[in-house]
């Protein structure tokens, strides 16, 4: 097979022709390494590439599908994972300097459960240091670039799992998402990516950003895929005291489901509220396609909705200050400067505005378990704005009025991070630029299942999710 | 008085010297407009969280299963 229709490939349609062996795991992990090789100058999403292991994994495993031991979707599968996953052998760097040389003896459960799974890890990916950011822009392994155009950011701080999936480097990824790390670069760069109800995946061994809201998980090109890499790392941990007992269902035996009759939710004075243009026209195109496929939207007020960025970064800043508070009295030279800063800041906050923003999250709960009771999902833009440029710290919404990144990015994906909700972020369309607009849907705590079926129906119904960045 | 006016360089180096967190005075003066927006938000949130229809919420650390 050519190398340019290997890249295009989907987990599922490479999963079909390794097993039936028309497909090598040997040439399909060789085309990920070459690719990686041509672009990654460019893109930057790889602090590490595992291209002898990954060589050594694709020979061994091409060994047992030829002598019958098949194992299933992801086997021979070349997958990428953030740099904050421990990998046992492997440098885990969680994109600082303080950790460079770090190379767990274990690996994360997430990790584990992939390789079981058969998936061949071809690297380890770039990052916002520490997880603390929104943008990639990494001081010390390079400023991590969108393949849609390599002068805009790919968000954070899954920025490299996002850019390295857009860019065909790999069929999958897994990120980690704590106030929104896994949608936002999902979706400025053109792909799917779902943060899970907490507790849903093992957050065991993997480099924490703040307890209380970290999750980790896949984003690939398909919801199918995004499936597949979901089925084979979620259920519960022994390991990881927050793991969940809610049993895993079977995901992709529901997604053909039709979603007529799905209620869809809109947050009045919210959800389409203080967007780009070219973001609130993609997300109400992309409801009138929902409708067509039959779902009914209704719109439902939530009262305590706005706080939820104060909320949010009160949170992010002290849990993160508690886990770093050794290495910034003893290291704060080898932290770049805007971590540096925020790890600061977060040590200045008052006990009670910590618990305040914790109550806040039960409040902003108990207001959307109230409206599940009258809609399925609720929708909203996953951010209010597309790929702006490498090295911006300011971006403009409305009129001219510049507002600072960090609040700005978290309008949207703060609020399921905050109530503990499952949330998919998908692509919808383009601005007039050329850059990917995303949609997120947020669940009921473990209902995952209705996400991938809302997800799934809508790519069945429409292509964006097959167009690719020219690199 | 607003957390504008009530955050100074005075009140971060107080901050630090509870945190036993040594950071030069320049470090210090940079942090206050920061800190004075991130207070004031986190301040606005807790007078929120103080009314009385909110009185028997508790804090969430670890999510219901069900």
């Amino acid at each position: 097979m050519a190398q340019g229709n290997l890249l295009d490939l989907t987990i599922i349609e490479a999963a079909a022709q390794l097993e039936r062996r028309r497909l090598s795991p040997v040439e399909l992990t060789e085309a990920m390494l070459q690719r990686i090789g041509n672009v990654d100058k460019q893109i930057r999403a790889y602090i590490t590439v595992c291209d002898e292991q990954a060589r050594e994994v694709a020979g061994a495993t091409e060994r047992m599908i030829r002598a019958g031991y098949y194992l299933g979707p992801l086997h021979g599968i070349p997958v990428a994972l953030k740099d904050n996953i421990y990998t046992r052998g492997v440098r885990t760097t969680a994109g600082s300097k303080i950790l460079a040389d770090f190379i767990p003896t274990e690996d994360a459960t997430v990790a584990a459960r992939l390789k079981r799974a058969g998936a061949i890890i071809v690297g380890k990916t770039n990052m916002h240091e520490f997880a603390w950011g929104g943008t990639t822009d990494n001081p010390h392994h390079g400023t991590c670039r969108n393949p849609w155009n390599p002068e805009r950011f790919p968000a954070g701080s899954s920025g490299g799992s996002g850019a390295a999936v857009a860019a065909r480097t790999c069929l999958g990824a897994l990120g980690t998402d704590t106030g929104g790390s896994i949608r936002l670069p999902s979706s400025v760069n053109g792909i799917v990516g779902i943060r899970p109800t907490i507790g849903r995946v093992s957050n065991y061994n993997v480099v924490p950003l703040a307890w209380t809201m970290d999750t980790v998980s896949p984003m690939t090109r398909t919801v199918e895929d995004c499936v597949v890499m979901f089925e084979a790392i979620a259920g519960y941990d022994p390991f990881d005291e927050h793991s969940a007992h809610a049993p895993v269902a079977d995901y992709r035996a529901e997604l053909p489901r039709p979603v007529r009759g799905l209620r869809v939710g809109l947050v009045r004075d919210y959800s389409l509220t203080h967007v780009q243009k070219a973001v609130g026209d993609a997300v109400r195109a992309a409801l009138k396609r929902l409708e067509e496929l039959g779902a009914q939207v209704e719109e439902i007020a939530m009262p305590s909705i706005h706080g939820n960025i104060s909320a949010q970064l009160t949170i992010e800043s002290c849990e993160p200050s508690a886990y770093h508070q050794q290495w910034l009295r003893t290291r704060a030279a080898d932290y770049g400067e805007d971590v540096r800063t925020l790890l600061e800041l977060g040590e200045m906050y008052l006990a009670t505005h910590y618990i305040q923003a914790q109550r806040y999250r039960s409040l902003l709960r108990k207001e959307f378990l109230e409206g599940f009771k009258r809609v399925d999902v609720f929708l909203t833009p996953t951010l209010p704005f597309t790929a702006t440029p490498c090295g911006a710290t300011e971006v403009v919404i409305e009129g001219n009025r510049k507002e600072d990144m960090l609040s700005a990015i978290m309008q949207f994906t703060g609020v399921p991070s905050l109530a503990g909700l499952p949330a998919l972020s998908l692509p919808i369309g383009f601005d007039p630029d050329g850059l990917p607009v995303g949609m997120q849907v947020i669940g009921r705590p473990f209902d995952e299942g209705t996400l991938f079926r809302v997800g799934h129906a809508y790519q069945q119904a429409t292509d964006w999710h097959t167009r690719s960045p020219r690199l | 008085m607003k957390s504008e006016e009530s955050v100074t360089k005075e009140t971060v180096e107080r901050l630090c010297a509870q945190a036993e967190l040594a950071l030069a005075p320049e470090r210090r003066t940079r942090l206050v407009p920061m800190l004075a927006g991130l207070i004031g938000a986190a301040n606005e949130l807790s007078r929120k969280m103080a009314a009385a229809a909110h009185r028997s919420i508790l804090p969430i650390l670890r999510f219901p299963e069900r």
